[in-house]
C-alpha cells in the first residue's frame, strides 16, 4: 500500500487508499438438516485520488500492476466530479475490543455441532420447520491517507440465526445472535422463539382497521430506513428529506430515542473510525422524540458546509463489496434505545392487535415521503393480551411521520437485527388490511 | 487461462471439482441531479471452486491465485463435513461435456464506445426530467458489466462465454411541499450499447408520470379487481411464482414440495409460464449457466397445470427431473445458485381495450417499484395507476403496494391480455445480486387483490 501511496501522490494532491481482507464461512441447515458450506476469501484495494478539486476513484482486486491502478483513477478524474473536502488527519483513537483470536481455531465443525444441538432442542418441541443460518467472519481493514492517516482495524465475528418456520414459505419467527468469537445461542432466545411460534401456530383471519402493532426488533427496520434517509447528509443536499427544517423539533413520540454508536464494542464488529478515515462517535439522531442531529461523510458535510460527523461508509443498500463502492453517509451501527416494558408485557398490554414478524416489500413504499406498506409475513394476531395466531395475506401501511408519533411502550432490552439493534415497539392505530 | 484453471483443479482429490474464473469489469456514471458523483471503468475479477466429495458439497470464493490450495483444501474439509452429516449422498445430475466459446454478438459493442459519449448520453437523459419545474431531483445511472467467464470441469467441459450488460436507469423525483413523489426510469438490455439509443421518449414519459403523481390521491387499502400492466404482471409472474420454481428454494421445505407437484394444477386455465434462457437479445440471455449446463426453455406453467421447474445439477438429481441450466452467478464473488433467465406469461387473445370492458370497475396498475416474496407469500409496489370505471380509465391515484398469496392469486388470473412485453432492466436480490432477471407478460386481469393503501 505504501509503494501505491508513492505512485498516486506523486500525480495527485490527495490520496486515500482503503483496503479490506475478508475471511468468511457460512453453514446453511434447512429443515434442521445441513444443507451447505460455502467459504470466502476476498480482498481488494480501493483508491480515491483528489486533483484540483476533482475526484478520481478506482477500485482492484488484486494489486499486481499498481501504476495501471493509478492511471485506471486519474482516468476517472476526467469527468470532473467535484471534491472539495479534505482527507483527515486522524490518529490517538480509543482502542476497541473488535477481535478475539480464537476465532481463528473455531472449525466449521463445532459450528455445525452447535447448529445440530439447536435442532435436537427445538425439534421435539415444535411441528415448524427449523432453519438455521449461523458463520464466522474475520475482516481486516487498513485506511491510509496522504494527510497523515494510518489506521487499521480487526475484526471478529460469529453469527446464528435461528428460525422456526410457518407451513408452505418462508414467513417464520426468528432472531439472531452475534458475538465477537463462538458462544452458544443461549437458552432464553431459543424459548422465545419456541413459545413465539408455538402459541401463534394456528393460522386466524382477523379483520383489519386500525389497531395496535407491535414490530418486533426484525421488522423495524421498515421504519428505520425511512428514518436512515431523510436524516442522511445526502438527502438533505439533494433537498430530499422531508424534515430537513424539524432539527430541534420533536418529530416522534418522547419515547423514542435512537442513536448511531460505532465505539460500543460489546458487540462484534464496532469502529473508532469510519471508510474514510474521521472518528466515530456515539450520536444521537433523535434524542425524546426531538430531531438532534443529521450525519455526513466528508463530501456531504463539505458541500453543506458542516462538519463531518464519521458517517462515510462503503456501504450499499443491497450489499456490494465494499471496495468497489465510494464512502457515503450511512448509519452502521444504530440503536434504539430500550424502554421499561418487557415482551410479555407488551403483548399482555394489547387489547386487539398484531405482532409484525416478517415484512416484504420494505423497499418499495415511497421511501422519501417516509410511506411504508409492507406485507406481513407473518403477523401474529392478539386478543386481550394473547398471542391467538398467525395472520397470512395482509399488510400494515402508514407514514413514519405519523406512526411514530404514537408509541405506546417499547421493550426493556434491544437484539441485534436486520440493520440495527432494536428493542420492540407498539406502535397505536396503525393500518392493517387482511381479506376478511 | 482454461489451461491454467485445469492445472488447479487438477490437484482436486474428489469425486468432482469445478471452478470458475471471470473478470468483472464494470463501468460507472452517476449523476445526482445536475452533479455528477460518479465516473469510471475497473476492472475485478476471481475464482469460484466447487468440490464434490463422497456426497457433500462445499464451494468457495477466492480473490489470489497464491490462495488456491488454501481454498481448496478449506473447500474440501467442508465437503467432508458435509457428506458427515447429511442422510442421502448429494450428487450431480449427469450432464453433457461441453467445450465452446460464446461470445454474444452485439449491436454495438460498449467496449468500442468512449467513457465520453457514455457520459454524454447519460446527461442527456439525466437532464430531460430536471428542466421541468416540480421534479426536485434525480439519480440516473449508466452502468456497464463485462463479465468474462472461464470454466472447466473435472468431467472436461471447458467453456467460455462473456455476459455483457448496458443500462441508463434512475429515479425521478418530484416534489410539492413535503409531498415526494418518485418513479423509476430506464432502458438497457443484453445485447449492446445501441439499445440505449434514442431513448428520450422513456424520460419524458416519467417525468410527466411523476409530475402528474403529485396531484394524484392515495389509493384506499382493501381488496381490489384489477389490470397489471406488462411491467408488473412481470414482476408478479417472477416474484409470486418464478422463485417458487426455483428446486433449490423449495428442496427442503416438505410443505412447499406438497403444494409444488408436477401435474398440480395451481393457476386458471388461462396461464401458461415459461422460463427461457435462449430468447435471443432479451436481457436474461445466456447459454451457458455457471455449472457448464447448456441452458434450455423450461415450460412451468401449463393451461394453470404445474409442468416443470428451475434446475441446479444438484436438485434435477434430487428431485430427479431434467436439468433446465439455471444455476447462475452473480459474479467471481459466488458460488451459483438458481435463478430465472427470461420468464414470462405467454401472451393470450384479447387486447388491452377487452381487458378493460372485461374489468369493468376495478383499478389499473402500472410499473413495478420492487418486490418481495417469502414462499407462498408476496408483496411488491407499483408506480402508479388508474381507477377504472364502467370500462373506462379515470383518475390516476398513487402508493399502491399489493400483497397476496401465490396459489390464491394464480388462481384468480381470469385474463391475459396478448401483448407480450419483457422488462429491459432486471435486478432479484436472492442473496445475490442478478442484474439480468428478465422477466414478462402481457396485460393480466387479476380478482381480488390486496392493496396495503395508506
Amino acid at each position: 500500500m505504501e509503494k501505491l501511496m508513492e505512485i498516486a501522490k506523486k500525480v495527485s494532491d490527495k490520496v486515500e487508499i482503503y483496503s479490506l481482507e475478508k475471511t468468511e464461512n457460512g453453514i446453511v441447515f434447512e429443515n434442521a438438516k445441513l444443507k451447505d458450506i460455502d467459504s470466502k476469501l476476498q480482498s481488494g484495494f480501493s483508491l480515491r485520488i483528489i486533483k484540483d478539486g476533482k475526484l478520481g476513484f478506482a477500485f482492484t482486486k488484486n494489486l499486481i500492476d499498481r501504476e495501471e491502478f493509478v492511471q485506471n483513477t486519474l482516468d476517472s478524474l476526467k469527468g470532473g466530479v467535484e471534491a472539495k473536502f479534505n482527507l483527515p488527519l486522524t490518529k490517538d483513537l480509543p482502542k476497541l475490543q473488535t477481535y478475539d483470536p480464537s476465532i481463528e481455531t473455531l472449525t466449521n465443525t463445532e459450528i455445525v455441532d452447535e447448529c445440530n444441538r439447536i435442532c435436537d432442542i427445538l425439534s421435539p418441541k415444535t411441528n415448524g420447520q427449523i432453519n438455521l443460518y449461523a458463520g464466522s467472519e474475520v475482516d481486516k481493514i487498513r485506511l491510509i491517507n496522504s494527510n497523515g492517516t494510518d489506521l487499521s482495524t480487526e475484526s471478529s465475528f460469529y453469527y446464528n440465526y435461528t428460525s422456526i418456520m410457518y407451513p408452505g414459505g418462508y414467513s417464520s419467527i426468528s432472531r439472531v445472535v452475534t458475538y465477537k468469537n463462538f458462544e452458544k445461542t443461549p437458552d432464553e432466545c431459543l424459548n422465545y422463539i419456541l413459545n413465539t411460534y408455538n402459541q401463534a401456530s394456528k393460522e386466524v383471519t382477523p379483520k383489519g382497521g386500525k389497531m395496535k402493532v407491535l414490530f418486533l426488533p426484525e421488522t423495524l427496520y421498515v421504519l428505520m430506513w425511512r428514518l436512515w434517509f431523510a436524516t442522511s447528509g445526502k438527502s438533505l443536499y439533494e433537498k430530499q428529506s422531508p424534515i430537513s427544517e424539524r432539527l430541534g423539533k420533536k418529530i416522534f413520540d418522547k419515547k423514542l430515542t435512537i442513536y448511531n454508536n460505532p465505539l460500543y464494542d460489546r458487540m462484534p464488529g464496532a469502529r473508532s473510525f469510519d471508510d474514510e478515515g474521521s472518528p466515530c462517535q456515539h450520536f444521537l439522531i433523535l434524542e425524546n422524540g426531538v430531531l438532534k442531529n443529521f450525519y455526513y461523510d466528508l463530501n456531504y458535510s463539505n458541500k453543506l458546509n458542516k462538519k463531518p460527523t464519521g458517517h462515510g461508509f462503503r456501504s450499499a443498500a443491497w450489499g456490494g463489496d465494499s471496495i468497489t463502492i465510494k464512502p457515503t453517509p450511512f448509519l452502521s451501527h444504530l440503536y434504539i434505545k430500550p424502554g421499561d416494558k418487557s415482551f410479555s408485557e407488551l403483548v399482555k398490554s394489547i387489547d386487539r392487535g398484531i405482532i409484525i414478524a416478517g415484512a416484504l416489500g420494505a423497499h418499495s413504499g415511497n421511501i422519501p415521503n417516509g410511506d411504508f406498506s409492507i406485507g406481513l409475513n407473518p403477523a401474529l394476531y392478539i386478543e386481550n393480551g394473547e398471542i391467538v395466531g398467525y395472520v397470512k395475506d395482509s399488510m400494515a401501511a402508514g407514514n413514519i411521520y405519523k406512526v411514530m408519533k404514537n408509541v405506546i411502550a417499547i421493550e426493556d432490552t434491544f437484539y441485534p437485527a436486520h440493520s440495527g439493534t432494536y428493542p420492540s415497539i407498539l406502535f397505536d392505530n396503525v393500518s392493517v388490511s387482511t381479506k376478511s | 487461462m482454461l489451461d491454467k484453471l485445469k492445472s488447479i483443479i487438477s490437484k482436486v482429490d474428489a469425486n468432482y471439482s469445478d471452478i470458475r474464473y471471470e473478470t468483472k469489469k464494470e463501468t460507472k456514471i452517476i449523476f445526482n441531479g445536475e452533479e455528477l458523483n460518479q465516473i469510471g471503468s475497473n476492472i475485478t475479477d476471481g475464482y469460484v471452486i466447487r468440490i464434490l466429495k463422497n456426497g457433500g458439497l462445499s464451494s468457495i470464493a477466492f480473490t489470489k491465485e497464491v490462495d488456491a490450495e488454501k481454498a481448496i483444501s478449506n473447500a474440501l474439509e467442508n465437503a467432508t463435513l458435509i457428506a458427515r452429516n447429511v442422510e442421502k449422498p448429494i450428487e450431480l445430475a449427469k450432464t453433457e461435456v461441453i467445450e465452446d466459446t460464446f461470445l454474444p454478438e452485439l449491436k454495438e459493442d460498449p467496449r468500442m464506445i468512449s467513457i465520453d459519449e457514455k457520459l454524454e448520453i447519460t446527461q442527456k437523459y439525466n437532464s430531460i426530467p430536471l428542466k421541468h419545474n416540480g421534479i426536485s431531483t434525480t439519480t440516473t445511472q449508466y452502468l456497464e458489466v463485462i463479465r468474462e467467464k472461464y470454466y472447466v470441469n473435472s468431467e472436461g467441459s471447458e467453456i467460455r462465454e462473456d455476459l455483457i450488460t448496458t443500462r441508463i436507469f434512475g429515479t425521478i423525483i418530484s416534489k410539492d411541499g413535503n409531498l415526494i413523489q418518485n418513479v423509476r426510469a430506464g432502458v438497457g438490455g443484453s445485447n449492446g450499447f445501441a439499445l440505449l439509443r434514442d431513448k428520450e421518449e422513456e424520460f419524458e414519459k416519467k417525468t410527466n408520470i411523476v409530475l402528474d403523481l403529485l396531484k394524484a390521491n392515495p389509493i384506499k387499502g382493501g381488496v381490489y379487481n384489477v389490470i397489471l400492466n406488462p411491467s408488473i404482471a412481470g414482476v408478479f409472474t417472477h416474484e409470486a411464482f418464478g422463485h417458487f420454481s426455483e428446486a433449490d428454494l423449495i428442496e427442503d421445505s416438505p410443505t412447499m414440495r406438497e403444494k409444488m407437484q408436477l401435474g398440480a394444477k395451481l393457476g386458471s386455465d388461462a396461464l401458461n409460464i415459461i422460463d427461457d434462457p435462449t430468447t435471443p437479445d432479451q436481457l436474461g440471455f445466456y447459454k451457458y449457466d455457471d455449472e457448464g449446463v447448456k441452458a434450455r426453455p423450461t415450460k412451468l406453467l401449463e393451461y394453470g397445470v404445474l409442468v416443470g421447474r428451475l434446475h441446479s445439477r444438484r436438485t434435477a438429481a434430487a428431485f430427479e427431473e431434467h436439468l433446465t441450466g439455471h444455476c447462475v452467478a452473480e459474479d467471481y464473488r459466488f458460488a451459483p445458485i438458481i435463478r430465472m433467465g427470461n420468464i414470462f406469461i405467454q401472451p393470450g387473445r384479447k387486447n388491452f381495450e377487452e381487458l378493460l370492458a372485461e374489468l369493468s370497475d376495478g383499478l389499473y396498475i402500472l410499473d413495478s417499484k420492487g418486490g418481495q416474496t417469502s414462499g407462498e407469500n408476496f408483496t411488491f409496489g407499483a408506480q402508479y395507476a388508474y381507477i377504472v370505471k364502467d370500462g373506462k380509465l379515470g383518475k390516476m391515484i398513487r402508493d399502491i403496494n399489493i400483497s397476496g398469496n401465490l396459489y390464491k392469486t394464480l388462481q384468480n388470473i381470469t385474463l391475459i391480455g396478448n401483448d407480450l412485453d419483457l422488462c429491459k432492466i432486471g435486478g432479484c436480490g436472492k442473496g445475490q445480486l442478478n442484474i439480468r432477471s428478465c422477466h414478462g407478460a402481457p396485460h393480466i386481469i387479476i380478482k381480488d387483490v390486496i392493496i396495503g393503501g395508506m
